[in-house]
């Protein structure tokens, strides 16, 4: 025999005068985010340099990639899948700064320059990228492709010095 | 001897089993990031995963039930139907992380784009599942994962400074990082050393090969030994990291990141090695996770599971799992990196441990399922200590998110 | 007004267990007569008088008819009740044993309970190859 009979269906009691409140806490926390957020930009120099330190760090593994491969220690297929990781990198990096709307003038040219570095960052991939394609004793050759990078990583840390201290 | 050789077996395929890409990669990140100053975390996770998978392996064997089976027993038919849509899409986004890992690794090997493996891997996984014996695919992926010890080999091999390494080791934040992005990173490395899949699937494990109160040496055993010699393993990818990558100024982002230094110090041949081992334990991984999908849910809902069973005879078991493998296809075909699943889903595991753990410590002390064996007053004291711990880190994981903009 | 009611006799001694519907029927797992898993239970019936009805002096106790499982499970966690011509009943006549799990007299196979499974099993699984194949 059974001491309780089967849990029914559970009333859902509605408390009418409750809701307004209730409604007031996620509209607040919202807005809470929303000025956390905000006040977390501090103009472009921010974007800038959070692109700048993420394509540095893309064009450095490129570098050690090929310097390995030159070394005979790295596949070409692996070679290859990391220069196309560290391209996929910069190319999210540059669309970043190119989607920045400065201001000032100072701002202006900030994004200029740093478009142009990462441009050369571009272009530094791709010779690498010929250069693998090209194969052993072909033009240009990985070693070119390994200047080209160390030229574009110079471009860089001097872009970062000026952002850093405007 | 062969007793001898069952021991070796099973420590060794815990070991081989550990790491997965959650480990690969965010321990990864981590050494390039913050050097060695978060291993005590890793040190941490693999303490609390031995606690609970040891718990949850004497649940099965002394009770002859899964954790999540006796999980809706004991806490009812709405909290577990809370703990299992939680733990269900956390598990979904470690399938597709997984996966995701061993289409990038067989990328790197073959220079095929890695969207075209996603289909070849998920067909493996599922292939595996439907017809491998549980044993036999425990044990292979299990060895061929013990490859990955090229990560401590390689670090041998590259000759680093082991004086200021040791001295990384002092929980501080690194200078170019803040607390905030340290925090954030602690909760991840939390995460993937204390993955929850691991509990649901050791526990289900027991009960697919059968073991009982005898066995339980032999699980203590595996998990007191293999684990921690698993997470050592986690620590030689942070460490290469932080010796190779961290000086260069890189950032872990890609899989290709993660293999340079091994190639750095071990050559052609490290390299071979260690896409092997990631492609195992990957695997390994991938095959865990998914099973563990079935067997949450299936578990639950009552329904008939496990692979010792022909498929017909668990048929909505094996559809659950086809359909997650297709959920998990779907949202890689997208074009979303796996990389960045990964670093979310092991934040999200972190957010979901209570949910998982805190069924498996009120369970380990129910004498009507664990009879004689019941948590010890020294287990139940460290089972608290952890719960707090984890508690602590699910409910700060969503404000650190926020606020570092998910690591960067 | 209804006029204060006396005290009650007390319960008539019962042969057999005493069960607890919550703490020992509901959510527990069903095994069919050969070990396999049918289902959770997912709710209980009772038949008897309805809930609403008064209840006469002398009425006898409800009864225990039937498991119940399938939708049942969410109008039981978020409310409401599924018309009875759409419960999926597990007769209690069925059951054998009632301990940790609880055990059927008979085969999954001919129950409604299974039915899911068995549509599964053979317009899905059993279409793949090997879906026979035994794994030991």
């Amino acid at each position: 025999m059974l001491a309780n009979p089967a849990p029914g269906p559970a009333g859902r009691s509605t408390h009418p005068g409750r809701t307004n409140v209730g409604a007031l806490a996620p509209a607040a926390s919202a807005l809470l985010g929303v000025a956390l957020l905000t006040g977390c930009s501090s103009g472009i120099t921010e974007s800038v340099s959070t692109a700048v330190k993420d394509s540095s760090s893309a064009v450095a593994t490129a570098r050690i990639a090929l310097r390995q491969d030159m070394a005979g220690k790295l596949t070409r297929a692996a070679t290859s899948t990391t220069l196309d990781d560290g391209l996929k990198e910069l190319q999210s990096s540059r669309s970043t700064v190119l989607k920045l709307s400065p201001v000032t003038t100072v701002d202006r040219g900030t994004q200029r320059q740093a478009l142009d570095a990462l441009d050369q960052c571009a272009a530094g991939f791709a010779t690498a990228r010929a250069a693998l394609a090209a194969g052993d004793g072909g033009t240009p050759s990985l070693a070119d492709g390994d200047k080209a990078l160390a030229d574009a990583q110079d471009v860089l840390k001097q872009l970062e010095s000026t952002v850093a201290s405007p | 001897m062969k007793r001898l050789l069952r021991v070796a077996l099973g420590i060794l395929t815990a070991i081989g089993g550990f790491v997965d890409i959650g480990d690969l990669v965010t321990n990864a990140v981590v050494g390039s990031r913050f050097g060695l100053s978060l291993v005590w975390v890793v040190a941490l996770g693999v303490l609390g995963i031995c606690l609970f998978a040891n718990m949850s392996g004497r649940v099965a064997a002394a009770s002859g039930r899964a954790t999540f089976e006796v999980i809706r027993e004991r806490l009812g038919a709405r909290a577990g139907l809370a703990n299992l849509a939680a733990s269900f899409l956390i598990n979904l986004m470690t399938v597709t992380a997984e996966i995701g890992g061993v289409a990038l690794a067989l990328q790197l090997a073959s220079s095929v784009y890695y969207l075209l493996w996603i289909p070849v891997a998920a067909l493996a996984v599922w292939l595996v599942v439907w017809r491998v014996r549980f044993s036999i695919m425990e044990n292979v992926t299990g060895l061929l994962g013990l490859t990955l010890v090229i990560f401590a080999v390689a670090l041998f091999l590259l000759k680093p400074d082991w004086g200021s390494l040791a001295g990384q080791l002092t929980p501080a934040v690194p200078e170019q990082e803040t607390v905030w992005t340290y925090s954030y990173y602690a909760i991840a490395l939390f995460g993937a050393a204390m993955t929850p899949y691991e509990v649901f699937f050791f526990s289900s494990g027991a009960v697919e090969e059968g073991w009982t109160v005898k066995d339980l040496l032999q699980e203590r055993i595996n998990v007191l030994v293999g684990f921690p010699l698993g997470g050592l393993l986690s620590v030689s990818i942070a460490a290469c990291a932080a010796v190779v990558l961290l000086p260069a100024g890189i950032s872990v982002t890609s899989l290709s990141q993660v293999i340079l230094p091994v190639a750095e110090g071990a050559g052609k041949i490290g390299l071979a090695l260690v896409l092997l081992g990631i492609v195992a334990a990957t695997f390994g991984a991938a095959l865990e996770t998914t099973l563990s999908s079935g067997y949450t849910l299936a578990q639950f809902f009552g329904w008939s599971w496990g692979k010792f069973r022909r498929p017909a005879e668990a048929a909505r078991f094996h559809l659950s799992m086809i359909v997650c493998l297709l959920a998990g296809i779907a949202v890689l075909a997208t074009g979303v990196d796996p990389v960045l699943v990964t670093e979310y889903s092991v934040v999200f595991s972190a957010i979901a441990l209570p949910l998982t753990y805190l069924p498996i410590l009120i369970v380990a002390n129910d004498p009507q399922y664990m009879r004689e064996h019941v948590n010890g007053r020294v287990v139940n004291a460290l089972g608290m200590v952890y719960l707090v711990i984890i508690l602590v880190a699910s409910i700060a994981a969503i404000p650190l998110m926020i606020v570092t903009g998910a690591g960067a | 007004m209804t006029a204060q009611p006396g005290p009650l006799r007390p319960a008539p001694k019962v042969a057999g267990r005493i069960l607890d519907a919550q703490l020992h029927l509901l959510d527990r797992q069903v095994l069919d007569h050969d070990g396999v898993p049918v289902t959770t239970v997912d709710d209980l019936e009772l038949a008897g008088p309805a809930v609403d009805d008064a209840i006469e002096p002398g009425t006898p106790a409800p009864v225990l008819s039937a498991l119940l499982t399938g939708p049942v499970l969410g109008t039981r966690v978020f409310g409401g009740r599924p018309p009875s011509s759409r419960l999926i009943r597990i007769p209690w006549k069925d059951v054998a044993e009632v301990g940790v799990v609880v055990r059927l007299g008979v085969s999954g196979e001919s129950l409604d309970a299974g039915w899911v499974e068995r549509w599964v099993r053979d317009k899905i699984i059993a279409r793949i190859p090997g879906g026979r194949h035994d794994p030991r």
